[in-house]
């Protein structure tokens, strides 16, 4: 009981805020760290809870973008464009993502990176240009919509995420991830279950690419398909929890905050501290910040106990 | 025909570095299965490390070698004791799993590092047969590549005499057969892993030299390491022999796909191949069920 209360305030507050702190600055790192967290949350579905490590999200990402961008720019409204990104998301899982788990285990993550490398270069080679929002479009454009937008699909994310653990497929998932021939063994479909894990994740993607393509006001085309894409959600899973409901969400406050920090003085640093934490994370803490701090609650109940 | 001649030379050129680029990569993997993808930032590393000892001390980059390639077999033994050593002892796919995220952090320190301490900017070492050409039969063949072909001959041939007529290569043979029965025998599995692995990395220090030979930037490394495993899955997993089949194929299928698609698809065609092998012969082209 007092954990929803603290969940419905936390959400009061996070709709709040804006009204109140009438500040661009806050409410572009907010958009920012809602756009992160969905993304690390998508690569979470897939590599935190089934274990199918995908090195290549920036591919789904990417398309969510594209055709947002596509869309919204031809007249569709944000809110239609949105789902129509996510679910050609899915489409592009269907057609080259499904085959991709013929790859087992390590053969899975770089056959994905493959996979976005080769997306990468056909859009660059394609639509070498930048894309611009045209005037129409441009009135649209008020960074409250797209705070409430990013904010609804963070949050629903979460939520997705939260029941997905709770309910038999997560349960599945993790089995699969944990043992995947004892999961075959016991009778579970793991090549069912990984295509329904993946077809979660790519859908979540795309509408983090959509929020994207809405959020950016102009890029090249080929910006959502960049490999970081698909390395900073790892990144941001693992260093804040990878395979937990509330990992994914912390570490991208963690990414933003530090990238923001650092934007100013020295380019790329926080990829390079992101790089320390994570080797550090993947040797001693493989639950990342949120499995430390089960450790610090557990020392102090036994320390309690006692 | 004077033209595909040309154009297949180049291919036959950039497969024996393709090659190279793989050997390190694919010696670690088949050992210890380790998926070492840090392998193209550690050549990364070595041509830059080549640039500045032909900056500073005025070598010729090919004698650079001599430098170069024990430094990295030192920081291979860093990285081996710091990092890698804990992950000996796990189960097959949780060491493959685990060594590809402990190197893709460092892949990415490596990287980003790099460009922060010497920009992003392109950088090659100059020498007095830069840009030189050899005529043979209407085809225009540079020293340099000429040079990448023979080092990539010698080094593989090199690694491999050392790996099936020497003690320690029969051990490392050995323990890449089956680490615990190596074990049981007596072999210090621990010690045998920690050489091969400082040895592929020293590895990285020849196709580094061929790069600065060449434009190179911190970039590169994801390219390099990418190409490395092209080649890896290609060759079929550990197979040093099929290594430089493996880069060769590359080179030819890049080269004729210039024909066929235009060179700004040129990589795409080795991808392509790659998810192919992968998909319907992941145990390689020419290697064996495992």
């Amino acid at each position: 009981m007092k954990r929803m209360l603290g969940i419905v305030g936390l959400l009061l507050l996070l709709i709040l805020i804006p009204f109140v702190l009438r500040n661009e600055y806050l409410l572009n790192l907010m958009i920012l760290i809602c756009l992160y967290s969905t993304l690390a949350h998508s690569w979470n579905v897939l590599g935190g809870y089934c274990g199918q490590i995908s090195l290549g999200h920036a591919t789904f990402f990417g398309v969510g973008a594209l055709v947002f961008r596509y869309l919204w720019l031809s007249g569709v409204s944000y809110y239609l464009a949105l789902p129509a990104g996510a679910l050609s998301a899915l489409i592009l899982a269907s057609i080259i993502g499904f085959p991709s788990f013929k790859m087992k285990g390590h053969y899975f993550s770089i056959g994905t990176l493959a996979l976005a490398m080769i997306l990468l270069i056909t859009v660059q080679n394609l639509l070498p240009g930048v894309s611009f929002i045209t005037q129409a479009c441009l009135d649209q454009y008020s960074l409250f919509t797209i705070y409430f937008l990013a904010l609804g699909v963070g949050v629903a994310t979460v939520f997705a995420v939260y029941a997905l653990s709770r309910s038999k497929l997560g349960i599945a998932m993790v089995a699969i991830r944990d043992d995947e021939d004892a999961a075959e063994a016991i009778g579970i479909n793991t090549f069912k279950y990984k295509v329904v894990s993946m077809s979660i994740s790519t859908l979540i993607a795309g509408f983090a690419g959509g929020i994207f393509a809405f959020y950016c006001g102009t890029y090249y085309y080929y910006v959502p398909f960049e490999l970081g894409w698909s390395f900073d959600p790892l990144l941001i899973a693992f260093i804040g929890g990878a395979g937990t409901v509330i990992g994914p969400v912390i570490g991208a406050v963690v990414f933003v905050l530090l990238k923001e920090l650092f934007a100013t003085h020295l380019g790329q640093v926080n990829v390079l501290i992101f790089g320390i934490v994570f080797i550090i994370t993947v040797l001693f803490l493989p639950k990342g910040i949120v499995g430390m701090a089960g450790l610090f609650r557990k020392t102090r109940e036994t320390r309690e106990t006692k | 025909m004077g033209t595909f001649l040309q154009i297949m030379s180049y291919g036959i050129i950039n497969g024996a570095l393709y090659g190279l680029v793989a050997l390190g990569l694919s010696l670690v993997f088949g050992v210890m299965n380790y998926l070492n993808v840090a392998h193209g930032a550690l050549i990364m590393l070595a041509s830059y490390m080549v640039f500045w000892v032909c900056y500073y001390l005025k070598f010729d980059p090919f004698v650079a070698m001599i430098l170069v390639a024990p430094t990295f077999f030192v920081i291979g033994w860093v990285l081996f004791q710091g990092l890698f050593q804990r992950l000996l002892r796990l189960p097959e796919t949780e060491k493959i799993k685990n060594s590809l995220l402990i190197s893709f952090g460092i892949l990415l320190i490596f990287s980003n590092g790099a460009t922060m301490l010497w920009t992003a900017d392109e950088r090659a070492v100059n020498t007095s047969y830069t840009g030189k050409v050899l005529e043979l039969l209407g085809v225009r063949i540079p020293y340099i590549g000429l040079a990448s072909i023979v080092l990539a001959f010698i080094v593989i041939v090199a690694i491999h005499l050392f790996l099936t007529r020497t003690y320690f290569g029969k051990a490392i043979r050995a323990v890449s057969q089956d680490q615990e029965a190596a074990e049981w025998m007596g072999v210090n599995t621990n010690r045998v892993c920690l050489v091969s692995f400082a040895i592929g990395v020293a590895l990285a220090a020849f196709p580094g030299v061929v790069i600065a030979l060449q434009t190179f930037n911190p970039i590169v490394s994801f390219d390099l390491t990418n190409k490395a495993l092209i080649v890896l899955v290609l060759a079929g997993v550990g197979s040093l022999k099929g290594v430089l089949f493996g880069g060769l194929l590359l080179g030819a299928v890049e080269a004729a796909s210039v024909f066929a698609v235009g060179t700004a698809y040129r990589e795409v065609v080795g991808l392509v191949l790659f998810v192919l092998v992968l998909m319907f012969r992941p145990q390689g082209l020419g290697g064996r069920k495992r």
